[in-house]
């Protein structure tokens, strides 16, 4: 009898530890990569490059471990045929298991993109451990160089990255839209743009008077792509544009001059917008009228007339909704003249209105939105002038 | 499992030797008093019956025989019999000494009393004692006299007088330490049951409040009561708690838990199925939904049966305090009960298997107090909670003044030691500190098994992951899903569902909502208040004819 309880007791126990931990990581165990970089190098290999945080660095508790002058982060990279290669090789030199779950960037060097993103994009969306809502960054020179640089704020550049994208004052573009834009055809895919250059400055403690400018992240403008490939580049003003036409709310000023003196200017803050596109096609032609409406909130002025008269209100939002207009136009001749691809999204506009003729015009839709007729009307508001009614500093009347 | 279950059931059975469990009364009355000098009527001559009970109580040294002669008639002798230092000492001097050795011959004026008459006319006019009976029988008077009450013998009768003049020492009643509220009476229960006894009656003024009592503990000889109020309780949970009660054959009950778990409906399980308490408007409250009570002399812990699950959610003030906050007290509670059960599991599954499930920052804060921390996570959850669980302990053991200095020792200068010194992440002293204090928010009773519990889940947490936690709580479910109090339900009025009960589970419904007494306790739909009790403004009022 009690042989026989010794073994199933035996067995409870040692069955516990059968199934137990096999998928089982510490969290000390983990390199945690903060963000992911791909470069394609001269010999056709490729480099993946991984943020890895230090996680002392990230101890909040009165520095009793860490110390505050810790590196935050440790870039390091690897070369392979394909990624998962060039993982392996990564594994040699760091010596926890990298875990990919809690990457924010994807960022792809400006040679990579040109080639195809369409070569590395399988294993971030294969893969378990990686998210498809990693933001996804174009940089303008190479990819290693954003995970290396630093950042003052944050505690690492990947952070300050994901942030910046995060905050939408451009266009913000996770994997899975990436993906989701390039499997449609009427939409040609854009990510955001990075950069990396010394902004800011940090003043030296041991020298007086002496700053310091770090090589830091800049979240702006747009990289354009056809398919899979880079084509080109749009600055803030064009992306503006961008939004404006793709009917993206976005945190933003506007400046136009001021209505009774060209050489001051007058700042309105977005409060939101709606843009509709109506196609219109006659079996030859292809028109697009994008109406825009928009309502702003007035909130600096250089000049000194008093701008809540009604009047001068209407002729504030006549000059808003011209600059909205230029900016507008501004992003579509350099998209359709310049580029040739569609990344408004002006061909699912179409599609969802003609069908028929979607079927047939879909597999040239590029050449069709090159040839196509877009009229920008814009209708503005004004809503709130703020807590002044006549200008400050003005001169008692 | 089935193997071990049967060894552990047959380990519990050692000492139970065949043939003597068959027949326990016979040995343990064989144990107590030779049965011949119990059974027997008492004899008309004093001095046979004051020999007998003289060799009951051989060395009794606390037994007092006083004997002494009727102020009437020189011819009667009368011996009192008590136990010194359980009855009132002044009463027996004064209203039986006094009153038959000296003021009757005053009473009577003279007039001889014969030795036959001895009897009728001291209980008739001579003893000033508003609580007296009579018997014949020589373990009735063992019984009154071990009880407190003082007999008078009587030469030439058969009969006994029994006094009840108990009178001892006793604790007076205080607050309750155990279950305190910031609204509602403060007197708790003591240790004699009388006065437990009054105490509910003093809450419940109805004959319908019934007070049956045995006695229990072939050695203790304890009393003890069981109340319920006819026409509320259900006939069969009183039925079946008499029934319970009776079986019991044991040589002593020190405290209401000996009891419980001779009654209980599932002696294996983590859980209470029966409520204990020391407040008397719990009980009173516990009474008025059908429940019943059972009172055991020498403890303040009442127990009150069927007990469910919900009760670990409830408390006295819950009824004292206004409905909306109480409800989202009662939330509060709900979720310390949930956290002290699955806090820690959750940690070790998340920190060691679903990293994803942290936002980064969190992730990386958490990773940042483990860098450095020598063992996995699940040795070092174990640990502090052990460790938690030994403070804990020794808080409750050492006297008051020294339990707070260690729970100070142990809160902040172990806790934190241990983290600055690296050898746990701080988050693991958060959750174990967060852990203990939801299990303080429930009733003692429910969080003992938690404790418990929390183990179990810890450690499968640490082997499957979520997995784990999710298929420990499935059999924590499955298993309160069969448990019965009674016969009634653990899990109800939520499973099965009793919608009407629901008003007092999770929220608690104001009083004027709560028309009906919980249906399953009670075996049937009563009522409890009349609708339209809803205070209304005078305007808004339905006009009453007349």
């Amino acid at each position: 009898m009690i042989k026989k309880t010794a073994v199933v007791l035996m067995l409870a126990v040692l069955s516990s530890l059968l199934g137990g931990c096999w998928s089982r990581k510490e969290i000390s165990e983990l390199a945690i990569v903060l963000g992911v970089g791909v470069d394609l190098l001269p010999n056709d290999q490729i480099r993946l490059s991984v943020q890895i945080a230090q996680p002392g660095a990230f101890y909040g508790g009165g520095g009793a471990r860490g110390g505050g002058m810790q590196t935050a982060s440790w870039a390091v990279s690897a070369e392979g045929k394909t990624i998962d290669e060039a993982a392996r090789y990564l594994a040699m030199r760091v010596p926890r298991e990298i875990y990919w779950g809690h990457s924010m960037i994807l960022v792809i060097g400006e040679k990579m993109a040109r080639e195809g993103i369409g070569l590395i994009g399988d294993f971030f969306n294969r893969e378990k451990e990686p998210r498809e809502t990693m933001w996804l960054l174009v940089a303008e020179g190479e990819a290693r160089d954003v995970l290396e640089c630093g950042s003052i704020l944050e505690k690492t550049s990947a952070q300050a990255a994901a942030f910046l994208t995060r905050m939408k004052t451009g266009f913000a573009v996770e994997l899975r839209e990436f993906a989701e834009m390039l499997a449609s055809k009427g939409v040609q895919p854009v990510a955001t743009r990075v950069i990396v250059k010394e902004q800011g400055a940090v003043p030296c403690a041991a020298q007086e008077g002496v700053a310091t400018a770090y090589r830091q992240v800049e979240v702006s403008g747009l990289a354009i792509f056809k398919e899979d490939r880079l084509v080109g580049w749009l600055d803030d003003y064009e992306t503006r544009g961008f939004l404006w036409l793709k009917g993206e709310t976005f945190k933003g000023i506007i400046t136009v001059p001021s209505p009774g003196d060209a050489y001051k200017a007058v700042s309105l803050r977005l409060r939101q917008a709606q843009t509709k596109v109506v196609p219109e096609y006659d079996g030859e032609r292809i028109r697009f009228s994008v109406k825009i409406r928009t309502e702003a909130d007035m909130v600096e002025q250089q000049s000194f007339e008093d701008l809540a008269k009604p009047e001068k209100i209407k002729a504030l939002e006549s000059l808003m909704a011209e600059e909205i207009r230029a900016m507008a136009t501004t992003a579509l001749e350099k998209v359709q003249r310049g580029y040739g691809v569609d990344i408004f999204g002006f061909g699912d506009a179409f599609h969802r209105k003609y069908k028929e003729d979607w079927r047939r015009l879909k597999d040239r839709w590029d050449e069709e939105f090159i040839r196509a007729e877009v009229s920008v009307t814009v209708e503005a508001h004004i809503r709130e002038i703020g807590m002044l009614t006549r200008p400050a500093f003005s001169p008692e009347e | 499992m089935v193997g071990l279950g049967k060894a552990i059931k047959r380990l519990l059975r050692r000492g139970v030797k065949d043939g003597q469990s068959d027949n326990p009364i016979k040995k343990f009355r064989g144990t107590i008093l030779s049965s011949s000098s119990v059974d027997v009527p008492l004899s008309s001559d004093l001095e046979t019956n004051l020999q007998r009970l003289k060799s009951i109580f051989d060395k009794c040294s606390d037994v007092v025989f006083r004997e002494f002669v009727f102020a009437q008639n020189e011819q009667v002798k009368l011996a009192l019999i008590y136990i010194d230092g359980m009855v009132d000492k002044v009463q027996v001097s004064d209203q039986i000494m006094r009153a038959l050795a000296l003021e009757v011959a005053m009473a009577t004026g003279g007039q001889k009393i014969t030795k036959a008459h001895a009897l009728e006319f001291i209980r008739e006019r001579g003893l000033c004692i508003n609580q007296i009976s009579e018997t014949g029988k020589t373990q009735d008077v063992i019984h009154a006299i071990l009880s407190g009450d003082t007999v008078l013998l009587v030469d030439g009768h058969t009969t006994a007088i029994i006094n009840g003049v108990r009178g001892w020492e006793a604790r007076a009643i205080t607050e309750s330490q155990a279950e305190s509220t910031v609204r509602g009476p403060r007197e708790s229960f003591v240790e004699t049951l009388r006065v437990n006894t009054s105490l509910i009656r003093r809450k419940i003024k109805s004959p319908a409040l019934k007070i049956e009592t045995l006695r229990l503990g072939e050695v203790t000889d304890t009393d003890v009561a069981i109340a319920y109020v006819e026409s509320i309780a259900n006939e069969k949970v009183v039925a079946e708690v008499k029934t319970r009660l009776k079986k019991i054959r044991v040589d002593g009950i020190l405290e209401s838990g000996y009891i419980e778990e001779l009654i209980e409906d599932n002696p294996w399980s983590f859980f209470p199925t029966v409520n204990a308490t020391e407040r008397p408007d719990r009980v009173a409250g516990m009474l008025l939904e059908g429940r019943v009570a059972i009172l055991v002399d020498g403890t303040p812990f009442v127990m009150t049966v069927p007990s469910l699950f919900v009760e670990y959610l409830q408390s006295p003030e819950d009824y004292y305090e206004r409905f909306l906050f109480v409800s989202a007290v009662r939330l509060i509670r709900l979720l310390s009960l949930v956290l002290s059960l699955v806090l820690p599991g959750l940690y070790i599954a998340i920190v060691s298997f679903h990293h994803e499930l942290l936002p980064t920052a969190l992730l990386l804060s958490v990773a940042a107090q483990r860098e450095g921390v020598p063992y996995p996570v699940l040795v070092e959850m174990l640990v502090m909670e052990v460790l938690f669980e030994v403070l804990r302990e020794a808080g409750l053991r050492l006297p008051r003044p020294l339990g707070q200095a260690i729970s100070i020792v142990g809160a902040l200068v172990i806790g934190e030691a241990a983290v600055r010194a690296g050898l746990v992440a701080a988050a693991t002293v958060i959750v174990v500190a967060l852990t203990g204090i939801g299990s303080f928010v429930l009733s003692y009773r429910v969080s003992i098994a938690f404790r418990l519990l929390r183990f179990v889940l810890i450690l499968l947490s640490a082997a499957l992951g979520l997995m784990g936690l999710t298929s420990g709580m499935a059999v924590i479910m499955i298993h309160l899903c069969t448990l019965r109090s009674f016969g009634i339900p653990y899990l109800s009025p939520m499973i099965p569902l009793t919608t009407t009960d629901l008003k007092d589970v999770v929220v608690r419904a104001p009083w004027w909502a709560m028309f009906t007494r919980p249906r399953l306790i009670a075996g049937r739909r009563q009522t409890r208040l009349e609708p339209g009790l809803k205070p209304a403004s005078p305007e808004a009022r339905p006009k009453v004819e007349g």
